[in-house]
């Protein structure tokens, strides 16, 4: 009894090492989604500091391309104004809905992963909560997962989970982007109706349909086209217009969500 | 060389982990390259440190890292792996009848014998973090070349930190 006590105290560390390894194993793979979104917003206030910290650095050293770069969008949209100052035509529609847009800087940033996130250094207190969309000036970037106090985590285009309504530009053919891995400037639609006229080339945007993306953001070119296995439908492979790897600048997309259409949504499909 | 009281450890382990969600986490060659150095510390276990602490400091280096870079629990479970199995390693690499305090290193076990240790290690660590993070296991050709080049350039890392470290021993 006495040696197997002694046998015990000595080789305790046994017991440690099993136990720390399951707390990481629990970790790893006890997590559902739902955890491991909490898990990922609790880090993020923490993390979010440090990595704006080095954001910062870093992006002294880029001012002035990031300089160019905005001077550019600048233009484009004062350009777009005075077009819509022209036009006699005023979208009452659009002029009604509360629609708002929230600049934010990306923080911590991968492309490389199976499933990509984003950091950007909005949250809660600026307005911005989980489901909304996120785009740069060249287009679509990803949709809010978990929003913290004062950081938010991005469900990236170059995400497993992640799939956004598009259609292909000036005609009403649309699917759903995904990505499935590998290439970050490579995205598939996979279910695009057989008969969409969709050639090589063509732009894609955003349909606007869930009222997560407004209407008409790009999103990529067609790359290629496909018939899919079944053979009912096409698959396009759509060229990413946004650089991920090169993000700094993000407009989060706030439009106070009609919740009917969520609502009837989240029946239908849950 | 001194072994290193509770509080420089400390210092250790944030440097470390700060390199490591900083700047390592973003070296990404060749699409999944990633030098994971922060083993250096596991790595530096003298074997006079009681076999709990080991497991306690290597737990907590890789929870930290997790925290910071959205992994929960996968470098906390490689950590703490590699520690368990550090002093076993260390054995290989010396000599049987050696009762002294050793802190692995070229100088207290031979040029020759440390890089081997080191290789061991980084071998076993990337493997069991590699493998974790590729559950549910699939593509296996990827695998084993995500833990051949990331050994690689962690064994680099390290052999070059030793040379520094050691040559600024050398000079005092």
């Amino acid at each position: 009894m006495r040696s197997l006590l002694d046998f015990l105290i000595r080789h305790s560390f046994v017991f440690l090492f099993i136990l720390l390894e399951t707390i990481s194993l629990v970790l790893l793979f006890g997590f559902n989604d739902r955890q491991r979104e909490a898990f990922l917003t609790s880090a993020n206030s923490m993390s979010g500091s440090l990595f704006e910290w080095r954001t910062g650095v870093e992006s002294f050293f880029s001012l002035r391309k990031e300089n160019a770069i905005l001077v550019e969008e600048n233009t484009r949209l004062h350009n777009l104004l005075e077009e819509i100052a022209d036009s006699q035509y005023v979208n009452i529609e659009r002029s009604l809905s509360s629609e708002r847009v929230i600049a934010a800087r990306v923080v911590d940033n991968t492309v490389r992963k199976d499933d990509n996130y984003i950091t950007i250094n909005k949250g809660k207190r600026d307005g911005i909560a989980q489901g909304m969309g996120v785009f740069g000036p060249d287009g679509v970037v990803g949709v809010i997962m978990a929003a913290g106090k004062r950081y938010s985590v991005v469900m990236s285009v170059l995400n497993g989970s992640t799939s956004i309504s598009c259609k292909v530009k000036g005609s009403d053919s649309f699917g759903f982007l995904e990505w499935s891995g590998g290439d970050p400037y490579v995205a598939q639609i996979k279910d695009m109706p057989y008969h969409s006229a969709v050639n090589r080339g063509d732009s894609i945007v955003t349909t606007g349909f869930s009222s997560v993306f407004p209407e008409n953001i790009p999103v990529g070119t067609v790359a290629e086209v496909e018939r899919s296995k079944n053979g009912y439908t096409l698959r396009v492979k759509v060229n990413l217009s946004v650089d991920m790897s090169d993000l700094k600048w993000v407009y989060v997309h706030t439009e106070t969500r009609d919740e009917e259409i969520e609502e009837l949504y989240k029946e239908t499909v849950r | 060389m001194d072994r290193l009281s509770f509080l420089r450890r400390l210092y250790l382990l944030i440097g470390l982990v700060l390199l490591q969600v900083l700047f390592l986490n973003r070296i990404c060659l060749f699409g999944y390259v990633t030098p994971l150095y922060y083993i250096w510390m596991i790595a530096r276990f003298d074997n006079s440190m009681k076999r709990y602490a080991t497991l306690l400091w290597a737990f907590f280096l890789g929870l930290t890292i997790d925290l910071f870079s959205g992994t929960p629990g996968l470098n906390a479970a490689s950590a703490t792996l590699l520690a368990m199995f550090q002093p076993g390693i260390v054995k290989l690499f010396v000599s049987m009848d050696r009762h002294d305090v050793v802190i692995p290193g070229s100088a207290s076990m031979g040029g020759r014998q440390f890089m081997g240790y080191l290789l061991l290690l980084t071998v076993l660590h990337s493997t069991v973090y590699f493998i974790l993070r590729s559950i549910p296991l699939g593509d296996w050709t990827e695998l084993i070349l995500k833990v051949i080049f990331s050994t690689l350039l962690t064994w680099i890392f390290m052999l070059v930190t030793e040379y520094l470290v050691a040559g600024s021993a050398r000079k005092r």
